[in-house]
C-alpha cells in the first residue's frame, strides 16, 4: 500500500510524462489512466485519482472564459484568442458566453485572474468602496 | 467654443479606462477557522483575502496547488465552493494617536463602544526588524515605579524584558503598575509644561484572556487615569485562535508607529504562552508538522520576530523607541520548559516571580537572584546607581546569611548587622499594587537605608517609616526631590541637602 505522499508523487511524476512543450497531450493522459485503471496495482487507483486532480487543476488554469452582454463579432473574438494564446501562452482553450447581467463591456478569466471590464463589476466595486 | 468642444474630445478619447487584474479562487475545504483554497494565482504571503460576507481572510501558506488561508471573523457563514478573491494588500492595522485611550480588536476595528477611530495611516501586521544599522544601544530609563525592579532590574527604552512566573503571582500587576507609572509621568510632565521628557505611550494586548479579566484591567486603566494614554488590543478567549495568533503582531504595528515618528512606546504581550498554543492549533488545522510538545518548528521564530521589533532607533532616524514587556506563565515554576527557555533567549533580561515568595507576603513576588536584566543598567539614573549599585550583592548575601542564622542565635555583630539591613531592604521592596513611587523618592529611601538611617527602626515599622517618609519629602521637601530629577546624580550639594533632610525627619519622627 502507498502511503499518501508516495502517491502525490508518482501522479505529479505520471502528469510531467504527459506534458510536451509545457502542454498537456491528451492522448498520453488517456493512456496512463487506461494502464493504471486496468493495471489493478494496490493503490492505482488513489494515484489515478491524485492525477486527475493535477490534469484538471491544469485544464481550469488554461482554460478562458470571455463572458459579455451581447454576443461578440467575430473578428473580436479571433483578437481575443489570439491575445489571450499570446499572454497565457500555447494550449489556453477560449470559450465566450454571453451574460445580460453584466449590463455592457466584458468580463474575461484566466485560471485565477479575472479582468473585470464590464459594467456591472464597476458597479459593485463602486458600491464596495462606499 | 469649437477649440474646447475639440479639446474635451481629445481628451475624452485619450482617456483609457484602466480594467484591474484581479485573482480569484475557490474554497475547497473549510473548518476550524482554516480554509484551503484552490486558484488564487498570484497571491501574496500574507496577503489579506475578501471571502465575501465581509470576511477577511489571510493567505497564510501557498502550496503547489492550493493555498491555506487563516479566517478572521465568523466562518460558519461561508461554505465550500464560495468564491475568495485577492485585494493585492497585506494585513493592515490602523496605527496613530487616534487609538489612544481605545479598546480595538486583532484587526484594530473599535470594541468599546465609543465610535469610530480617527487614524489616517495603516501599518502591515508583519513587518521585518529595524537593522543594526538603524539602532542605538540604549540610554533612556523606564521608569516603572516599582521599587525593586527600579533599584535592581533596571528597564531601558527599547529593551525587551520578559515577566515570568507561575499563575497569580502578579505579572499582569507589574505590568499595569508600569503603565500607571508612565501616565502619572506624562501627565506631570505635560502639567508642568516640561517638554524634556519624552512621553512614553502604552500598548496592553491581551492574548486568549477572560472578558472578564480584561474588563477589570480596562476599569483599572481608567480609574488611574492611565486610560488615555494606553491602546488596548484585546483578543480574549472567545476569539478564534487565528486573531489570537495576530494580536500581538498587530500591537506591535501601532507601537511601530510611535517608534517611525521619533515617540516612545511600551508594549506588553499578556501573555506569549498563551500566544504559542493559539499558533500551535493554527499550524496543526493548517496540517503542518509538528515538533516538540506539538508546537510547530517556526515557534521560535514567532516570538523572536515578534520580540525583534522592539528597538530603539538612531537619531537620524527619529529617535523613537519601542519597548517590549513579554509575559509568560510557567507550569509550577518550570523555567526550562519550552516556550519559556526559547523567549528567556530572546529577550534582555527577566522578572522572575516566585510563588513562594508571594505566599510569604512579598509582593511583588520578585526572585531576585535569578532575575537579570542584560542592558536597562545603562539607562538606569546615575543617583539610583549611586544607591542602589550594590544592593544585589548584599541581598544574596543576606539571604544566605538568613538561612545560615536558622540554626543558631550566636551571630557575631557584624553579620547581624548585615541580617537587620537585608530585612530592612526587603521590607522598602514590599508595595502595594497600582501605587508606583516616584523614582526620586525611591532613592531617598534606598539613600536613609544605606546611611543607616533605618537601622534604630523595627522592621515592622518599616513601611509605615517609609510612608510617613514620602509624605514629609512632598510636602516639604519637593525642591530636594526636584534637584535630585534635575542633576539625576548625587552629588555633594545634594548629599548635605539629604543629611539635613534625615536629621529633620528624625527631629520629627522624634
Amino acid at each position: 500500500m502507498l502511503t499518501a505522499k508516495q502517491q502525490q508523487r508518482q501522479a505529479r511524476q505520471l502528469f510531467r510524462l504527459c506534458l510536451v512543450n509545457g502542454v498537456v497531450d491528451e492522448r498520453r493522459v488517456r493512456q496512463i489512466v487506461h494502464r493504471g485503471v486496468a493495471g489493478g496495482r494496490s493503490g492505482s487507483l488513489g494515484v489515478m485519482a491524485r492525477f486527475l486532480r493535477l490534469v484538471k487543476i491544469d485544464r481550469s488554469r488554461r482554460a478562458a472564459t470571455v463572458e459579455s452582454a451581447v454576443p461578440l463579432p467575430p473578428a473580436l473574438r479571433a483578437q481575443l484568442t489570439a491575445m489571450l494564446g499570446q499572454r497565457y501562452g500555447e494550449g489556453t482553450a477560449t470559450t465566450f458566453t454571453e451574460d445580460p447581467a453584466l449590463i455592457a463591456g466584458v468580463r474575461i478569466r484566466v485560471g485565477s485572474d479575472v479582468y473585470d471590464g464590464s459594467v456591472a463589476g464597476r458597479l459593485a466595486d463602486l458600491e464596495a468602496r462606499f | 467654443m469649437a477649440n474646447l468642444i475639440a479639446e474635451l474630445e481629445r481628451e475624452i478619447s485619450g482617456a483609457k479606462s484602466d480594467v484591474l487584474k484581479r485573482t480569484v479562487g475557490v474554497i475547497r475545504e473549510i473548518g476550524d477557522g482554516v480554509a484551503r483554497v484552490e486558484g488564487l494565482g498570484d497571491v501574496m504571503l500574507n496577503e489579506m483575502l475578501d471571502l465575501g460576507h465581509g470576511i477577511t481572510g489571510l493567505a497564510l501558506s501557498l502550496d503547489e496547488t492550493e493555498v491555506g488561508v487563516i479566517i478572521l471573523g465568523d466562518y460558519t457563514v461561508l461554505s465550500e465552493g464560495d468564491e475568495v478573491r485577492g485585494t493585492g494588500k497585506l494585513l493592515q492595522v490602523p496605527v496613530g494617536k487616534g487609538l489612544l485611550g481605545r479598546v480595538v480588536n486583532t484587526l484594530g476595528e473599535p470594541i468599546d463602544g465609543k465610535g469610530p477611530i480617527a487614524s489616517d495611516a495603516a501599518y502591515p501586521v508583519e513587518k521585518l526588524a529595524p537593522g543594526i544599522m538603524r539602532r542605538r544601544p540604549i540610554s533612556q530609563p523606564v521608569q516603572t515605579g516599582i521599587m525593586a525592579i527600579d533599584a535592581m532590574i533596571p528597564i531601558g527604552r527599547g529593551q525587551r524584558e520578559l515577566i515570568i512566573g507561575d499563575r497569580s503571582t502578579g505579572k499582569t500587576t507589574i505590568c499595569i503598575d508600569t503603565i500607571i507609572s508612565q501616565a502619572r509621568l506624562n501627565r506631570e510632565a505635560e502639567m508642568s509644561g516640561d517638554t524634556s521628557y519624552r512621553p512614553l505611550f502604552s500598548i496592553y494586548v491581551a492574548i486568549g484572556q477572560k472578558q472578564s479579566t480584561i474588563a477589570r484591567l480596562i476599569a483599572v486603566l481608567e480609574e488611574s487615569g492611565a486610560l488615555p494614554y494606553t491602546i488596548v488590543v484585546a483578543s480574549p478567549a472567545a476569539d478564534s485562535a487565528t486573531s489570537q495568533y495576530l494580536a500581538p503582531f498587530a500591537g506591535a504595528a501601532m507601537g511601530e508607529w510611535f517608534m517611525d515618528h521619533g515617540m516612545d512606546a511600551l508594549i506588553v504581550y499578556d501573555d506569549l504562552s498563551k500566544h504559542a498554543v493559539a499558533y500551535r492549533q493554527v499550524s496543526l488545522v493548517l496540517k503542518r508538522p509538528s515538533g516538540r510538545e506539538a508546537y510547530p518548528g517556526d515557534v521560535f521564530y514567532l516570538h523572536s520576530r515578534l520580540l525583534e521589533r522592539a528597538a530603539r532607533v538612531g537619531e537620524q532616524f527619529g529617535g523613537g523607541s519601542l519597548t517590549a514587556l513579554p509575559i509568560i506563565e510557567t507550569q509550577s515554576g518550570d523555567v526550562s520548559a519550552y516556550i519559556p527557555t526559547n523567549v528567556i533567549s530572546i529577550t534582555d533580561g527577566q522578572i522572575f516571580l516566585d510563588t513562594d515568595l508571594f505566599h510569604q507576603g512579598t509582593r511583588p513576588a520578585i526572585s531576585v537572584g535569578i532575575s537579570v536584566s542584560r542592558v536597562g543598567s545603562a539607562a538606569q539614573l546615575k543617583a539610583m546607581k549611586q544607591v542602589a549599585g550594590r544592593l544585589k550583592g548584599e541581598l544574596a548575601q543576606f539571604r544566605e546569611l538568613a538561612a545560615f542564622a536558622q540554626f543558631g542565635s550566636d551571630l557575631d555583630a557584624a553579620t547581624q548587622a548585615k541580617i537587620d539591613r537585608g530585612r530592612r531592604i526587603i521590607e522598602l521592596f514590599n508595595q502595594p499594587q497600582h501605587d508606583p513611587i516616584p523614582v526620586e523618592v525611591q532613592v531617598v529611601a534606598l539613600w536613609m537605608v544605606q546611611n543607616g538611617h533605618l537601622d534604630a527602626v523595627h522592621v515592622e515599622k518599616v513601611k509605615d517609616y517609609q510612608i510617613r517618609l514620602t509624605e514629609f519629602l512632598t510636602s516639604s521637601k519637593a525642591p530636594l526631590l526636584a534637584a535630585i530629577g534635575r542633576e539625576k546624580a548625587l552629588n555633594d550639594a545634594v548629599t548635605a541637602e539629604l543629611q539635613t533632610a534625615a536629621a529633620q525627619f528624625a527631629a520629627l519622627a522624634g
